[in-house]
């Protein structure tokens, strides 16, 4: 039935409604409500006043606007269909409306809060983020169908490639898979990984850790090292050498250097590309200095050096050049850590492979010892460049033997050497093994030194009137009388330390002297 | 003999330290233990072990009645770890670091058809570091008596890929890759490792040419004592304290593994030791009297020196008895926590530990590197780490042994492989079960008799000898056996005559 008031009626009690609530909406979710009610115009009054307190010119539109739902009309007989067209046509009803809106219809953003709740402004920038993601994700998906194909499709040798991904290509893609990755943070808060971002891994399937439930000394990882380390699995499992490979080297190196098979792994990149050794010693120099406690750098460095080696041996010039840049270097090394085991094992490593040995590399010791006379690493070292020089020692001589083939005036000039050095601290232990060690590897005996180290003993034997500069004097002292057959002398000697200069080492000091019946 | 405590000694806090294991061993490591990650094996280990110390039967003060339930370590503990520690195994022998070195099965194992053996896609992978741990940790982690502590682990695998670590000189290094190159260094540590994982898992018995080369062996470590007594990475190395301990050790499980043992209880000691008294000389050093550095000592630079202080001799009165000792590892370094295990250690097995003085060092590690949350530092006033904290453990239970005394709180230790005395043993009975015959088959007489009919109607053996020549000479030609042999039709395969090949 045409409403006959139609216009009274509604507009009758639109004016009481508008004055309620005629506030601009805020937040989205009261503009989704506004729009709601913009399309569903009598679904406030059916509300409020329920069926039976609406007009009938209200109630007759609200049902109108039911039967404009989907294939509802059709239901009616054809002539009340026309009536409904021509009732909707002067109410002016909207032919769709829009569903009831839900209140957690809009979601929650990445930090949890309700979008609803975004200003109208915020969410058509929300909005229009969105908008652009997708549209970059479908473009990206499209770039890695068709680069897979670029990839593997099997070309014959020398047959046109159908399949190709330009250089612009793979730009685009980088940016698009960075915007997307900012969008993604900003949207949802998704973290993507380096890796994954990168065009130029699409085709490697990383192989992500597994252990069992209950794993032991469990480390929280960063989330780029665990997707590095699924990649480097994955690459080292295919046994891949190709620059990609080293660049994820060195980002694992950076987060992991401790890990024994990824230095390897470099190595044998190296090797395969040819890559430029000076250049990879330069970069291992940088990384050598941040990690000062790690051995695998200097293991790596020395697998270099034999791999370079040979191309440079022709040429005196250049290995001299190596010799200087690498002495350089372990100088800056020693300026942290003056006794740095690795980087004085890898010295010796190289006075032999270089055949550094000489006059050069015994001043570059001295200035250290010079420097720090208790620097034992310093005096073993020099111990190893003049006892196993090539030039006059026997080959492989212990450090314990004596060397028949040394000459005279190099064994006077370490004794004179290791004694000037004991003046300085007379308590320092280093010059007296060296002094030790260099008496026996030259063949002489411990009595030649017995005066020089009888200097640092007054008044043996008396104890109020005794007097010791040096505990390690009196242990060489008792050596000497040992050898000469002394041996009361020798156990007087070793009783002196035991009981005053050396009080710590009596359990030792006994021990001795039990020895001292053995040869 | 207990001496009664000393009023001047401090107390072992073992509560403080449980709590500070027991974090570590519930919680995740912070992600600064990144740089770790391939050590996980290593950082379990002194966890668990660092646990079992503390709450062993010989720890308490009575022996408990339920061992099992008097342990910090639960029966479902050891079951998840063990099955942890298991995953760790590389199929081919060995065990990796951590789960980031175990790779899925298809990337590790390949048939070879030519040598109709297994062989190992990455072999890098296994580690003879995380294979001296793990078979510690197994022992450990074993459930009563220890039998079944080895069940899962490919014996006769690691002990071939043990021998591929052999280099030419006797020495050892830490990995094997696909082209046989012995990666790491030659020095006392793998020597030491090798050695120990050779006796638990029987090498010796595997015998010549599988055994490991134990001549070469101990010429290298007897090339490793320098000038001042010590042992270095060569003689020519400077003298270490670690390698000191790494080399008497490992001469001392070599000793332990000899089948001739009762006949000569020191041989490989003495051999592989050109001169104890000198060694003693250098360990005996390591110990010397600790003086707090002054903060407004005039020092270049105001850096903190590398080198310990030294009292001035001339100075000394008698009453200056060292109360405070501290370790270094060579001469002249600082005092560091660690060294006073690997020196007491090493002393105790050559069986002069009388030349330590055991108070004044065991003030040093309670008064100055015991840390306010457990665990000890590395030196006076750090943070304590998981590796300083069980060392300082070790240290003052093997220095208490070596007196016949006890450190409260702490179990009996065994200074050759680092750990209480009752793991020990479940290790000796675990490896015993590894080296127990198998089982006979379960085939009655009259079952066997049969066999033997069949055997020889068939021909066996002669046929098996010809299988063997054959596949020697496919071999020699390149060819590989099996695609050979598919060649034959199977109803009709090629008939042998004595008067063949």
């Amino acid at each position: 039935m045409p409403p006959k008031n139609k216009g009274g009626g509604t507009r009758a009690k639109a004016p009481e409604q508008k004055q309620e609530a005629p506030k601009k909406p805020q937040t989205i979710r009261e503009l989704g409500w506004q729009w709601y009610y913009d399309t569903n115009p009598h679904q406030k009054a059916y509300e409020e006043l329920g069926l039976s307190g609406m007009t009938p010119a209200d109630r007759q539109a609200y049902f109108d606007q039911e039967y404009l739902k989907p294939g509802r009309a059709k239901t009616l007989s054809n002539k009340a269909q026309k009536e409904l067209w021509k009732r909707v046509n002067e109410a002016n009803i909207p032919l769709r409306n829009l569903p009831r809106p839900r209140d957690d219809q809009w979601g929650r953003d990445k930090n949890g809060r309700d979008i609803g709740d975004y200003t109208v402004e915020e969410f058509w920038e929300y909005d229009e983020k969105r908008d652009r993601y997708v549209r970059l994700l479908y473009s990206s998906i499209f770039f890695r169908s068709n680069n897979i194909r670029a990839i593997h499709s099997e070309v014959p040798d020398g047959a046109h490639k159908i399949y190709t991904c330009s250089d612009e290509e793979l730009e685009a893609e980088r940016a698009r898979r960075k915007e997307m990755a900012e969008l993604g943070k900003d949207l949802y808060g998704d973290k993507t990984d380096p890796y994954a971002l990168d065009p130029d891994w699409d085709d490697v399937v990383p192989i992500p850790q597994s252990e069992p439930e209950g794993a032991l000394a469990a480390i929280a990882y960063p989330g780029d090292y665990a997707e590095a380390m699924s990649y480097l699995r994955a690459v080292m499992a295919a046994k891949e050498y190709s620059p990609r490979c080293l660049r994820l080297t060195e980002d694992i190196i950076s987060m992991n250097p401790a890990h024994y098979t990824v230095w390897l792994y470099r190595f044998s990149i190296i090797e395969a590309l040819n890559i430029s050794i000076p250049d990879e010693i330069e970069w291992l120099n940088e990384v050598s200095l941040n990690h000062i406690k790690n051995y695998q750098i200097w293991n790596h460095r020395q697998l270099l050096i034999d791999h370079y080696y040979p191309a440079i041996a022709a040429t005196p010039s250049d290995v001299a050049a190596l010799a200087e840049s690498e002495r350089e270097f372990m100088a800056r090394m020693f300026e942290q850590d003056a006794k740095n085991y690795h980087v004085w094992t890898y010295r010796q490593y190289l006075v032999r492979k270089l055949g550094m040995w000489g006059d050069a590399e015994r001043q570059s010791i001295e200035i250290l010892i010079h420097e720090d006379v208790r620097n034992n690493s310093a005096w073993s070292h020099r111990f190893f460049v003049v006892f196993s020089d090539p030039a006059y020692a026997t080959p492989d001589s212990h450090a314990t033997e004596h060397d028949p083939k040394v000459p005279a005036e190099i064994v006077d000039r370490e004794i004179q050497y290791a004694k000037d050095k004991i003046i300085l601290a007379p308590q320092n232990q280093s010059p007296w093994n060296y002094l030790k060690g260099v008496l026996v590897k030259g063949g002489r005996k411990l009595g030649t030194v017995k005066e020089f180290a009888g200097q640092f003993i007054k008044n043996l034997g008396d104890v109020s009137a005794e007097e010791v500069r040096s505990s390690h004097a009196l242990d060489l002292l008792a050596d000497i009388y040992k050898e000469a057959g002394e041996k009361e002398q020798a156990q007087l000697c070793l009783t002196r330390l035991g009981d005053k200069w050396d009080r710590i080492r009596r359990g030792y000091w006994e021990y001795k002297k039990k020895m001292l019946d053995q040869p | 003999m207990t001496s009664s405590p000393d009023p001047d000694q401090p107390p072992l806090d073992t509560a403080r330290h449980i709590r500070y294991w027991q974090r570590c061993f519930r919680s995740l490591l912070p992600h600064h233990y990144t740089a770790n990650d391939s050590i996980r094996l290593t950082l379990g280990f002194f966890i668990v072990a660092a646990l079992d110390l503390l709450s062993s039967p010989s720890s308490y003060s009575e022996p408990p009645s339920n061992p099992s339930k008097a342990s910090l370590i639960t029966p479902d503990d050891r079951k998840r770890l063990r099955r942890w520690v298991l995953s760790l195994q590389h199929p081919l022998g060995g065990f990796c670091g951590s789960p980031h070195h175990v790779l899925p099965a298809k990337y590790t194992t390949r048939w070879d058809p030519m040598t109709e053996t297994k062989v190992a896609l990455d072999p890098a992978n296994a580690n003879i570091a995380a294979t001296y741990f793990a078979l510690l940790l197994l022992g450990i982690l074993a459930d009563g008596d220890g039998s079944k502590a080895y069940e899962g682990v490919k014996r006769t695998e690691t002990l071939r890929w043990l021998k591929r670590l052999q280099r030419d000189d006797g020495s050892f290094g830490e990995i094997v890759d696909e082209d046989g190159y012995v990666g790491g260094g030659r020095d006392m540590r793998y020597c030491y490792l090798a050695a120990t994982i050779r006796w638990i898992l029987g090498g010796a018995e595997l015998g010549e040419p599988e055994d490991l080369n134990v001549d070469a062996l101990v010429a290298h470590i007897r090339r490793a004592q320098t000038f001042d007594g010590g042992m270095g990475e060569t003689s020519m190395h400077e003298s270490h304290a670690g390698y000191a301990y790494c080399g008497v050790a490992a001469l001392s499980l070599l000793d332990r593994a000899n089948p001739d043992a009762a006949a000569q209880p020191n041989r490989y000691l003495h051999a592989g030791i050109s001169s104890i008294p000198s060694l003693v000389y250098f360990l005996a050093c390591r110990q010397f009297d600790y003086v707090d550095p002054n903060s407004d000592e005039e020092n270049e630079d105001g850096e903190a020196s590398n080198n310990h202080e030294l009292p001035d001799v001339s100075n000394l009165n008698l009453s200056d008895s060292a109360h405070i000792t501290g370790f270094n590892g060579r001469f002249n370094k600082v005092a560091d926590t660690c060294y006073a295990w690997w020196v007491s250690g090493a002393l105790t097995m050559l069986g002069e530990s009388r030349v330590l003085d055991r108070g004044p060092a065991r003030k040093f590690i309670l008064e100055k590197t015991q840390h306010l949350i457990g665990g000890f530092a590395k030196h006076p006033g750090g943070p304590p780490d998981v590796y300083h904290a069980y060392l300082g453990l070790a240290a003052l239970a093997t220095m208490a042994g070596a007196e016949g005394a006890k450190e409260e709180g702490l179990g009996r230790f065994d200074p050759r492989l680092c750990i209480g005395v009752e793991a020990s043993e479940r290790i000796a009975k675990g490896r015993q079960a590894l080296l127990a015959p198998p089982e006979e088959d379960d085939l009655s007489e009259s079952e066997k008799e049969e066999l033997e009919r069949i055997k020889k109607r068939l021909n066996w053996d002669k046929t098996l000898e010809r299988m063997e020549r054959m596949k020697a000479k496919w071999r020699a030609e390149g060819r590989i056996a099996s695609l050979e042999m598919e060649k034959w039709n199977p109803y009709d395969p090629p008939k042998w005559n004595d008067s063949d090949e």
